[in-house]
């Protein structure tokens, strides 16, 4: 046996009221003192007047029971936002679009002092509800409520398909009821017209576990599935303001770049053309350059070949060699330029110019070792060598601007997919992107 | 928090940027030797680049 379930908060001590169900007989549990409408029978279903002492059957409807089981049991007692709640009634709702129906569930939640409140739940996503206590403002597709925008989600119409427990309204299994959804996430405005009547609710987002710990529910709570309508963004950060950071970065660079190029040198040290002829070759093709001087600090160092190669090819082994150390850096080089014509026109392939830059070389005092190799159908070719110290490699600003932009690209695909999915359930395409918000803005 | 963080990597990415142009990085990739002999002066022959023999591209379209 279990031990009974503690009081709820608040002076008097609360006694269910028993009754016995006018159909079959079976107990009939009146938790919420009179505050109820109308109570179920959870043997036969039948809907009940709560208000008449002798329980009169207000409606009758079939099904088996063990389809449709709350997830939280009628009686579960629990401290939502601080404040005791018992669970007395328990309704789920049914809504067709498109030829596709979708179900969720409704709990009462009662507290003797606080009143009524409910919770709602569909595939796995939470929403603790209360009526609201100013009327909402609506224009168009938004409404305004204390001073918040919320945008239309969605109109549906909403079938009561099943009951069970106590409900402070005139239930009925069956009844048909206009629902119109303005989200703000993590909260939801809703609207529900049944007749001529209007009720404004405010629903916020709660996760399944936090429903759990709430009313210490066994196990776990069913996986949430897809994105809801007032769903939390993962991305809690204001995207904007992102972008707004990466512009800044941006022009930052832009200053880097600016002042690295003023600063460089750009200093030749050595412009030679050479002749490269076939016949003279014997048995080593290679040679050295004059000494030239590398001045300053630790730079970089450009070495340009270029040769009016013409659907050839010329290649040079080249070392930079510092005379004083013995510190080499070797490299090899391919001028090389083919075009031609065919059935889709004219097209080229290669360039008649190539440029290397060598990392970080010390000062000192250096030669170049160049050893051509020519295209065998080459008898003689020129190609000309320049040195040149410290150029600024803007590869560098390339790998920096494309480091800074990753981070608020993924970051807004993140958000932009998740809005997009979000919206994908509502009556608003997802493609209309002014419906999608780039920013919940908790991070600020 | 991913701003503070963004706002440090931001600056990281800058300061190491500019750390690399100051230092005269590249992207070329470029193999280094050390003790060459001084004898490569007088006799260039002497010398064996790593990328002789490389397999020259003689295509075109």
């Amino acid at each position: 046996m279990s031990a009974p379930p503690p009081p709820l908060s608040g002076p008097p001590k609360p006694q269910a009221k028993a009754l016995n169900c006018p159909k079959c007989g079976a107990a009939i549990v009146l938790r919420s003192f009179g505050q109820a409408e109308t109570v179920v029978c959870a043997s036969c279903h039948c809907i009940l007047d709560a208000k008449d002492p002798n329980l009169a059957i207000l409606q009758q409807f079939e099904i088996k029971t063990s389809d449709i089981r709350p997830f939280i049991p009628l009686g579960t007692r629990g401290k939502l936002r601080g404040t005791d709640y018992e669970v007395i009634g328990f309704q789920r709702r049914s809504t067709q679009v498109d030829g596709i129906t979708y179900y969720w569930h409704e709990y009462v939640l009662f507290n003797p002092y606080k009143g009524i409140r409910y919770l709602s739940e569909y595939n796995g996503h939470w929403n603790d509800i209360s009526i609201c206590k100013q009327l909402p403002t609506s224009e168009g597709t938004s409404a305004n409520y204390l001073g918040e925008i919320y945008k239309h989600f969605q109109t549906a119409e909403a079938n009561t398909d099943f009951v069970l427990g106590e409900f402070p309204w005139q239930v009925r299994v069956g009844e048909h009821a206009a629902v119109t959804d303005f989200v703000h996430p993590p909260r939801v405005l809703s609207s529900e017209k049944l007749d001529k009547e209007v009720t404004w609710s405010i629903g916020e987002y709660m996760y399944g576990r936090e429903i759990w710990d709430t009313f210490k529910l066994p196990g776990a709570p069913p996986e949430a599935m897809g994105v809801y309508e007032n769903q939390p963004s993962p991305v809690t950060i204001n995207v904007a303001g992102i972008w707004a950071t990466f512009a800044a970065f941006a022009v930052f660079l832009l200053v880097l770049i600016a002042a690295f190029d003023m600063r460089a040198k750009k200093e030749p040290v050595l412009q030679e053309t050479y002749q490269y002829n076939r016949g003279d070759a014997k048995s080593e093709a290679s040679f050295v350059t004059d000494v030239f001087e590398l001045g300053g600090g630790i730079s970089t160092v450009q070495v340009r070949t270029s040769s009016p190669v013409d659907n050839h090819w010329i290649y040079l082994n080249y070392a930079l060699i510092n005379q004083d150390t013995g510190q080499a850096w070797d490299f090899g080089r391919e001028v090389s330029y083919y075009h031609g014509y065919d059935s889709d026109g004219s097209w080229t392939e290669g360039k008649r110019t190539d440029s290397v830059v060598i990392p970080s070389v010390p000062p000192g005092h250096y030669y170049l070792r160049i050893e051509p190799e020519v295209d065998p159908s080459l008898p003689a070719i020129p190609y000309s060598v320049s040195v040149i110290r410290d150029v600024p490699v803007f590869g560098i600003y390339g790998i920096a601007f494309a480091a800074l932009l990753l981070p608020a690209l993924a970051i807004s695909w993140r958000a932009f997919t998740f809005e997009r999915s979000r919206w994908s359930e509502s009556d608003h395409p997802p493609m209309q992107l002014s419906n999608i918000s780039t920013s919940s803005g908790d991070d600020e | 928090m991913f701003r503070k963080f963004y706002l440090l990597y931001g600056f990281l990415v800058l300061g190491t940027s500019a750390f690399g142009q100051y230092r005269g990085w590249s992207l070329d990739t470029i193999n280094q030797l050390k003790n060459v002999p001084k004898s490569v002066r007088d006799n260039p022959g002497s010398y064996r680049s790593v990328y002789s023999g490389y397999h020259h591209y003689t295509g075109g379209k």
